[in-house]
């Protein structure tokens, strides 16, 4: 096959000795990147562009792209650890990763993490070796109302997420569409919700409103309970601590929540604008729908952690489709590789990987040994990680406070955004405390200004018309898919709590 | 963890530096040195946007080509100062009014942020330096489009309604169009996305007929064949787009793009001003510029002091007269 | 308390429904969606709902008034005071941070905040008020060269 030859030549390029180091250097910054909240790929990726303008563009390309996927590992880690989700494609993995190190398995829900980063990661590069041009035909047939029809079945999952009180669910989803609003609208350019300001022009950012909702709302929540008046060690209580390592019935009972979560983050990660933060929280919900047990998710469930972990690390891989094939970048991460291949007077597009296969197969190789050194370093500095919690709570919480605050502003430098910040969390410890469900604030604070821009990108396109949605072939095998899932998981979940039943009263 | 040891030489050097002179620096301005610059002041070169960007990119190559050239004796420290679209950033210039060691580059949004929010400032009140460049637009329909130039473009758009993409609406993707319709006659439907990738895609998948768009990032789509090029909207067609024509030689001239350019502070003194131009003019002759110029794409334009800013604030009226009349600004 | 959270939160909707039906645009000048569409719907639909979580808060109110148990969506039991003052803290710290930049603003935050939660062990905190905030200055400002807080004021220590 030539798929393979092309493959062999990226490894005999990718494996020399310095170009291994700067694959090593990028995981591990990647990792660090990833680790401190706030501070996502695209940040790291950016401080780290003008460092490399003397190296040769293999090295570092493979160096920045590392940086790129070695963030999705990292975020994960204060996702468990703290609930502070390291950067947006990871708040996902606090609804469950939280309750789980709560629980006392943190130590068996950072390897699970480590391991499904790496199988998603692994599946999507695997893909891209394979399949690369036709999923560049997916990447390229979307248009607005693929978008609306997409964001809408995001919209759709709000259904699973919002928590056992329908109507505080229901408000917390309202709440995230309302501040989803806010900033120049796109179509008109006019001001929503600016009141003049600057800073509110690009509207509201996802990170400071996740890093206050989840993180410090969870750390006001914690105080209220009086965790900080506890002993030592008292986020997780260390004598249920049973076993470092996952038991072989997390790994069982999660292996086909990997292989969905792996070509659902692909997919969607494929899809420019779409995103490994849509991916995660996609996938998420997914699984929930999709579970026999779906009372447990948010309270510590493998497969809610797996789902978004395995999703978010194959759509970081998918996000290389459109950028290798198209010259397109799927994500704020990948324009800053496009602009550094632009740097090295490289030009993106479908004959990319033609004019530069070496480049290009040498970076997908990489992508493989990347993905590889991720899982070892992981392993690796786990123990050193869980360290973290038997930190007292009393001096732990206060310097989560500083991590959060300084985090946040590190994005923007906005001082606004800090502030934002906090009183997300202080609208956090509320919801937290009354049920309200943040998670669907913030899927809806994700997807809600991507439903609307969409649509009335639509229907200016169509003149006002819905027949547009049934006329491309892309949106018609969307609503075919939606329709196909709205249907038949009901159908299915009935069939499944029926044998359920059925078993017990056999039992 | 690798960082450049000059690097972190010169970032502490301005910790100490910025702690002691952080007050006086402003009030220095009446009282400064008759010989500009005094190599004992640190430059403190403001990005008003993260790493990464255009803007970025922009002041690290004008610092490395001083820098290679020795054309600045002092210290230089450059500083992203994101946030708010420029507002920030380009705030931070408009404090140290008076002063001659503050400098800052431009971009589109020097001229459009002022319109969306309430600033104290506007382009016009900093001192100029120079217009260097300038980004401007190619339209392009998809490759697989029946549309083979701009002529038959605008046949098509008066005959069928047309939906035209771009990114933003206070922006010169809109501006570009929209003026050349007037000029040529005919009326679309603008359809404004969030990126430059947003709209790409919407072309390709055949959401929209065509779109405005900066000619760097879709190059290779261009190549390919998978998106033509009707007009380009600069002065003179980039060597990567050969064959295609301005939308002057297409028979309606816009004038209207987006400057890059380097700004002094407010008031800044005549000597810094008039060293800085005289700087600027030996760094556009150097290999490195043009070399940036080309992997960007941009249009070399140059405009020198007063002249830069009678651009600006016809850049700016422009703008807002079009933007008004759509009811996009108040 | 929920009840006034509620409150609070009805007070949101309806300051977001009236900028979205009195400054927004409810259909654009072609005719098509205008700015003002979604915020109306979302605005009117969020009082709608808050107004009904209200009713249920107070029928649960006067439930457990009448003796009845308390539900799961009731108030869990906990420290109030010490949730308080830990915002309280960590509000002055987001106005210090304003004020005296990054490092000076976090050492100051850090100590106070430890010897009210972490009392009587003041060479501990003293320790980590100083070491933790450098740790942190190191790796974001000099490793990452990455945006730490500007002072507004320098102290003069």
């Amino acid at each position: 096959m030539d798929i393979f030859s092309d493959l062999f030549m990226g490894l005999s390029i990718a494996i020399t000795p310095m170009n291994m180091l700067y694959l090593l250097i990028g995981a591990v910054v990647g990792m660090i990147v990833g680790v401190i909240p706030g501070f996502g790929p695209s940040a790291g990726l950016a401080i780290l562009l003008p460092l490399t303008f003397g190296m040769e563009p293999v090295g570092a390309i493979m160096m920045l792209a590392a940086i790129y996927y070695g963030s999705m590992y990292g975020g994960t880690i204060t996702s468990i650890l703290l609930n502070t989700p390291g950067e947006s494609a990871t708040v996902a993995s606090t609804f469950d990763g939280y309750p789980l190190a709560k629980k006392g398995r943190a130590g068996p829900a950072l390897v699970m993490q480590a391991v499904a980063s790496f199988v998603g990661g692994t599946v999507g590069v695997l893909l891209i070796t394979v399949l690369a041009p036709m999923f560049s035909q997916v990447s390229r047939s979307f248009g607005p109302p693929e978008y609306f029809l997409l964001a809408l079945m995001g919209l759709l999952t709000l259904i699973v997420m919002i928590g056992s009180n329908w109507k505080l669910g229901v408000i917390s989803a309202l709440i995230g569409l309302a501040l989803g609003t806010v900033g120049v609208d796109l179509e008109t350019g006019q001001g929503r919700y600016t009141f003049g300001s600057a800073e509110l022009i690009g509207g509201i950012y996802f990170i400071p409103i996740a890093i206050g909702l989840f993180g410090l709302g969870e750390l006001f929540y914690a105080f209220y309970t009086g965790m900080h008046r506890a002993g030592e060690g008292t986020l997780v209580d260390y004598r249920k601590e049973t076993r470092f390592w996952p038991t072989a019935q997390d790994y069982l009972s999660t292996r086909w929540t990997m292989v969905r979560g792996s070509i659902l983050g692909f997919v969607v990660g494929v899809i420019p604008g779409a995103g490994a933060t849509i991916a995660s929280l996609m996938a998420y919900s997914a699984e929930r729908s999709l579970s026999k047990t779906p009372e447990n998710f948010g309270k510590g469930e493998m497969a809610g952690l797996v789902a978004p972990e395995t999703a978010n690390n194959a759509a970081s891989s998918g996000a290389m489709v459109p950028l290798l094939t198209l010259g397109i970048p799927g994500s704020a991460s990948t324009a800053v590789l496009l602009a550094a291949f632009m740097l090295w007077g490289l030009r993106p597009g479908p004959l990319f990987m033609e004019q530069n296969s070496e480049l290009a197969w040498g970076l997908i190789a990489s992508m493989y040994l990347g993905n590889i050194i991720l899982l070892v370093i992981n392993i690796f500095a786990i123990p050193l990680f869980v360290q973290i919690v038997k930190v007292p709570y009393r001096m732990l919480g206060p310097c989560i406070v500083v991590i959060c605050a300084l985090g946040t502003f590190t994005v923007n430098a906005s001082f606004i955004e800090v502030w934002l910040m906090m009183g997300a969390a202080i609208v956090g410890f509320f919801m937290r405390m009354y049920g309200f469900s943040p998670a669907a604030l913030v899927l809806a604070l994700v997807l809600g200004p991507l439903a609307e821009q969409a649509l009335r990108q639509t229907l200016t396109i169509s003149r006002g018309s819905f027949d547009i949605f049934f006329e491309r072939s892309a949106s018609l095998s969307i609503i075919a898919v939606t329709i196909g899932l709205v249907v038949l998981l009901p159908l299915m979940g009935r069939c499944g709590a029926r044998a359920k039943a059925g078993k017990k009263i056999e039992g | 963890m690798t960082l450049h040891t000059d690097q972190i030489a010169s970032r502490i050097k301005a910790g100490v530096l910025g702690m002691a002179l952080a007050a006086p620096l402003a009030l220095a301005g009446a009282a400064q040195a008759q010989t500009y610059p005094d190599p004992a002041q640190t430059l403190d070169w403001t990005i008003a946007f993260g790493p990464g960007g255009g803007n970025d990119i922009m002041a690290r190559t004008i610092v490395e080509i001083l820098n290679t050239y020795d054309l600045y004796p002092g210290n230089i420290t450059l500083e992203n100062r994101a946030g708010g679209s420029g507002a920030v950033g380009w705030g931070h210039l408009f404090g140290q009014a008076g002063s001659g060691y503050g400098i800052s580059t431009t971009s589109g949004s020097f001229v459009t942020t002022p319109l969306q929010a309430d600033l104290p400032w506007a382009p016009a009140d900093f001192t100029p330096v120079a217009l260097l460049a300038t980004d401007d637009l190619v339209l392009v329909v998809a490759g697989d489009s029946e549309i083979q130039d701009i002529g038959q473009f605008i046949e098509f758009a008066k005959a069928n309604p047309v939906n035209i993409g771009g990114t933003g609406t206070v922006n010169v993707d809109f501006i570009v169009p929209a003026l050349f319709a007037q000029s040529a006659g005919f009326e679309f439907e603008y359809i404004s996305f969030n990126s430059m990738a947003d709209q790409t895609t919407a072309l390709l998948s055949g959401a929209i007929d065509a779109m405005a768009g900066n000619p760097g990032e879709i190059l290779g789509l261009i190549d390919s064949g998978d998106l033509r090029a009707l007009a380009y909207s600069g002065n003179s067609t980039p060597e990567a787009l050969a064959g295609v024509p301005t939308m002057a030689e297409a028979g309606h001239p816009i004038g209207v793009s987006m400057p890059r350019g380097l700004i002094l502070p407010p008031d800044a003194p005549a000597e810094a001003q008039a060293f800085w131009i005289e700087t600027m003019q030996r760094v556009v002759e150097t290999p490195e510029w043009a070399a940036y110029i080309e992997n960007n794409t941009l249009t070399p334009t140059f405009l020198f002091g007063e002249e830069f800013r009678t651009f600006l604030t016809e850049t700016q009226n422009g703008f807002e007269e079009v933007l008004r009349s759509v009811g996009a600004i108040q | 308390m929920r009840i006034v959270f509620l409150l609070a939160v009805l007070g949101g909707a309806i300051f977001y429904s009236y900028i979205a039906f009195f400054d927004l645009t409810f259909l654009t000048r072609t005719g098509r969606i205008g700015p003002g569409f979604f915020p109306r719907i979302v605005g009117a639909t969020m009082i709608v709902m808050t107004l009904w979580a209200i009713l249920d808060a107070l029928r649960d109110r006067r439930a457990i008034a009448a003796g009845a148990a308390p539900g799961p969506n009731d108030t869990p039991p906990g420290i109030w005071r010490d949730a308080i003052i830990l915002l309280v803290i960590v509000l002055c710290y987001a106005v210090l941070l304003r004020l005296f930049g990054g490092f000076v603003s976090t050492v100051i935050y850090l100590g106070v905040a430890l010897f009210v939660f972490n009392p009587r062990r003041h060479l501990q905190n003293a320790l980590i008020a100083v070491i933790f905030p450098g740790a942190v200055y190191l790796a974001f400002d000099r490793l990452l060269n990455a945006n730490m807080p500007p002072a507004l004021f320098t102290l003069p220590f």
